[in-house]
């Protein structure tokens, strides 16, 4: 197999000492034990092909998309070895050599054909302000929630303005389709109303991967915006009294180092965080990431179930968290839990709190 | 490849716990040695009894067996240089008991150390010997190792903190060795025996285990100083003058650049930098201690001393220590950090000497060396920083390596302070041990006559470690 991508990353897979303190916090590690599941087991098979020591199988290319890029590792390696990075890169050369799961394939069609990953012919509220305001797919199929979203932004004295949006291309660079990134990030940035302008960004993925493969763009997070005007309408605010558990979700804490943001945010509005016995930047992962949910979806339910677990032990009325994507993936899980601790978003308790 | 019966290793732990994909079989053929090989099948045992099985069946094929932790250990251990079964025993994870009245726990092989202090913690009690790599190391990996930690000046290795174990032998038997209590005089100190025997005479699968008060008083301090000479010379008048440190690291201008670089921490720039602990359960005694150590440090020229009892600072005081050894990795780019040379011990009179020393051969055969460690038990610590790539490098590297044994050698030191000997550290073993070989050998021989248990370890490891197996990077 030609190894075009990971032969970039020769330098940091000899950097990487093979310590194994990434196992400590790999979720997919924890959850199914074999060395080849965790971080470390995955940059020895990268190795391994990179040298041609393996060759590509079904069962190693399965085990390079087991994972969520929930970045623990990255936190735990003193080395600093970029183990997404090299994962993605491996799963890029994999995707070249023919190694196409059908689940990722069709999730990428839906997205050639109609932009977003439900393959659907979605809009966002008509909101005509000033500020340019990226939803992002999961929140563009939740019209009500998005609305109740850009509502909040308004309330806080911002002047929304929604467009006509394309995905920003993350499920093809994390499914190793650099061809269809390509295209699609042609797509993505004709669609911004003006590419010099900051905008706002509700979804946590997005802003993530935009910040990073577009870094000339500048894409700020509903979060940052929040925190900074919610200072001058804490007259707005009426109390919640509840207690929440906050997740974090890994591309906050670990991929915008975005730890304390929230938790203020919580109780400024009289939302009483308790920790699960994870959180911060060891928060465990809710199995949403990565492409897992449609590499594995038994396993990313798994995760799901484990994190909402940590939660009841809380106590907590709600589990909030920030991302759609673990949103969605934890009220799942919750509901093999007879729904005892209700999910939001952290947005839903704010628009609910500011008036 | 030698056949392996695949379906009775299923019959015995369980479809789900055994593997011969090539994939799985790669992983399990590396460490965090220079080492790899290829396992030809790898096999999860959840009880006691399926790892006798497991023995049992190897011994009488004649099929090699390499007992696994998390292979977290440097020397390649773990490394399955023949091939063969190796035995993941992550799963064997229980705490089955925890006396505090007899002072002792009981755990199986695969726990992980700090997931046994978790579980102490409760109790005010810990177990001490704390590796780098106790977030990920199993008791079965640290008891075959005889490692030791930070704390080793105070608390001593592993086999200060075993009081007994179970071990499957290689004809499959499960024996108790050793006791519960904290002394034991009847007969042969058995356990002791496998204390560092890196799984060639039995694979260990429970240990008991002491455990001491958690001191309620810890002090971290820190000092700087503008030799090698000064920081080796106190860590010499701390040991002589009677003081009891709990932890005493030295970090040379090597370890500081390195951490300074992966971390950010704005360690000042000088030779050495020395930490100095004293732990306790009366504040005085405690005082007391770190300020005998302050003086002394002082003494020596050592300045910017700064000490704290708080957590939080003394976490942030350690920090950079804590990930030294990965931080290595960064030091410069294109560079690997090899697990080469990397432990040893010598009479602190002498850690100086050696300090520099390890700099002077690392000068000479043009390759990057850092001298840190546990300098309070006399254990230093080197890594091998060089282009792991080019062929040259490695010759570099052996003679290297050969040359810093040598002198640790002449100094009255031994070839290994806690990372074990493996693969990598044999041929300077061998010369040290020369005398003990034959009835290493011969014990060897007697437990495990058909040489299945972790086969062409240690005294019977090839002379030339460079070839021992394939190294595990892609060297021109």
């Amino acid at each position: 197999m030609e190894t075009k991508y990971l032969k970039k990353w020769e330098e940091d897979l000899n950097r990487c000492i093979r310590c194994g303190y990434c196992f400590e916090g790999c979720p997919i590690f924890k959850n199914q034990g074999w060395e080849v599941d965790g971080a470390r087991g995955k940059l020895v098979l990268a190795y391994g092909l990179l040298n041609k020591d393996l060759e590509p199988s079904d069962f190693i290319n399965q085990k390079l998309f087991e994972c969520t890029f929930c970045k623990d590792c990255v936190e735990r390696c003193s080395a600093n070895v970029s183990v997404p990075d090299i994962i993605s890169a491996v799963r890029s050369d994999l995707y070249e050599a023919g190694f196409h799961n059908d689940t990722h394939d069709q999730l990428l069609e839906k997205i050639k054909v109609s932009g977003n990953i439900f393959n659907q012919k979605l809009s966002p509220p008509s909101f005509k302000g000033e500020k340019s305001v990226l939803l992002g797919c999961r929140l563009l199929e939740r019209k009500d929630d998005s609305r109740k979203y850009l509502d909040l932004l308004e309330k806080l004295g911002l002047k929304p303005k929604t467009f006509d949006e394309t995905c920003c291309g993350m499920p093809f660079a994390v499914l190793g389709d650099k061809e269809g990134f390509s295209n699609q990030q042609n797509k993505f940035r004709e669609t911004l109303p003006n590419a010099d302008e900051e905008f706002i960004c509700v979804c946590t993925t997005c802003v993530f991967f935009i910040q990073k493969k577009y870094p000339d763009l500048k894409a700020k997070y509903i979060i940052n915006e929040i925190v900074e005007r919610l200072p001058k309408y804490k007259n707005k605010i009426e109390k919640l009294n509840v207690k929440v558990t906050y997740h974090d979700p890994c591309n906050v804490a670990r991929g915008l180092d975005m730890v304390d943001e929230p938790r203020w945010l919580l109780n400024e509005i009289g939302a009483d965080v308790i920790e699960m016995s994870t959180y911060g930047k060891e928060a465990e992962c809710c199995g949403g990431g990565g492409g897992l949910l449609v590499t594995d979806k038994k396993l990313a339910d798994q995760l799901a179930f484990n994190r909402v677990k940590q939660a009841l032990e809380t106590k907590a009325d709600y589990l909030v968290t920030l991302c759609p994507t673990c949103e969605l993936n934890l009220k799942n899980a919750a509901a093999e839990f007879d729904s005892r601790i209700q999910v939001l978003n952290v947005l839903d308790l704010l628009a609910e709190a500011i008036h | 490849m030698a056949k392996v019966d695949i379906k009775k290793l299923k019959n015995i732990v369980g479809k789900d716990n055994v593997r011969d994909d090539p994939g799985t079989r790669y992983v399990y053929g590396s460490d965090s040695s220079v080492h790899e090989s290829f396992a030809w099948v790898v096999v999860r045992p959840e009880t006691k009894e399926q790892v006798q099985k497991i023995v049992r069946y190897a011994n009488s094929e004649k099929i090699p067996i390499i007992a696994r932790g998390s292979g977290s250990g440097m020397s390649g251990q773990a490394v399955p240089i023949n091939g063969g079964i190796v035995l993941d025993l992550k799963k064997m994870n229980k705490i089955i008991e925890i006396n505090l009245e007899d002072g002792y726990c009981r755990v199986e092989a695969g726990v992980i150390d700090d997931d046994l202090n978790r579980a102490l913690k409760p109790h005010g009690v810990f177990y001490p010997v704390a590796p780098a790599s106790s977030r990920v190391a199993t008791i079965g990996g640290e008891i075959a190792n005889n490692a030791s930690g930070v704390r080793s000046v105070k608390y001593g290795a592993v086999r200060d903190s075993v009081l007994g174990m179970e071990v499957v032998m290689a004809n499959g038997d499960l024996v108790h060795l050793g006791s519960r209590t904290r002394v034991e005089a009847a007969g042969y100190q058995m356990d002791r025996l496998m204390v560092g025997s890196e799984g060639t005479l039995g694979i260990i699968v429970e240990a008991m285990l002491k455990f001491v008060p958690i001191p309620k008083y810890r002090c971290l301090g820190v000092a700087n100083f503008n030799t090698l000479e000064e920081a080796g010379d106190t860590i010499a008048a701390v040991m002589s003058s009677g003081a009891q440190p709990s932890l005493l690291e030295l970090m040379d201008n090597v370890a500081i650049t390195a951490v300074n670089k992966t971390m950010d921490m704005g360690l000042p720039d000088v030779e050495a930098i020395l930490m100095f602990e004293a732990d306790g359960m009366v504040k005085e005694a405690v005082d007391f201690e770190i300020e005998k150590m302050k003086k002394i440090c002082e003494d020596n020229n050592g300045f910017g001393i700064e000490y704290s009892y708080e957590a939080d600072k003394r976490t942030k005081l350690f920090a950079g220590r804590k990930k030294l050894f990965p931080a290595l990795s960064k030091y410069k780019d294109l560079y690997s950090c090899t697990s080469l040379a990397d432990d040893m011990a010598v009479p602190y009179s002498k850690m100086t000497k050696m300090a520099r020393k390890i700099h002077e051969i690392a000068k000479k055969n043009n390759v990057i060396m850092t001298a840190y460690g546990h300098c309070g038990s006399g254990c230093m610590h080197t890594k091998i920083l060089m282009d792991a790539t080019k062929g040259k490098q490695w010759y570099n590297a052996k003679n290297a390596v050969k040359e810093i044994y040598e002198y640790v050698a002449e100094m009255g030191g031994t070839t290994s302070a806690e990372h074990g000997i493996g693969l990598s550290k044999a041929p300077a073993f061998k010369l040290e041990k020369k005398d003990s070989l034959p009835f290493m050998k011969a014990i060897k021989h007697a437990l495990d006559p058909n040489n299945i248990l972790n086969p062409g370890k240690m005294m019977d490891a090839p002379d030339d470690w460079v070839t021992a197996t394939k190294l595990r990077y892609n060297v021109n």
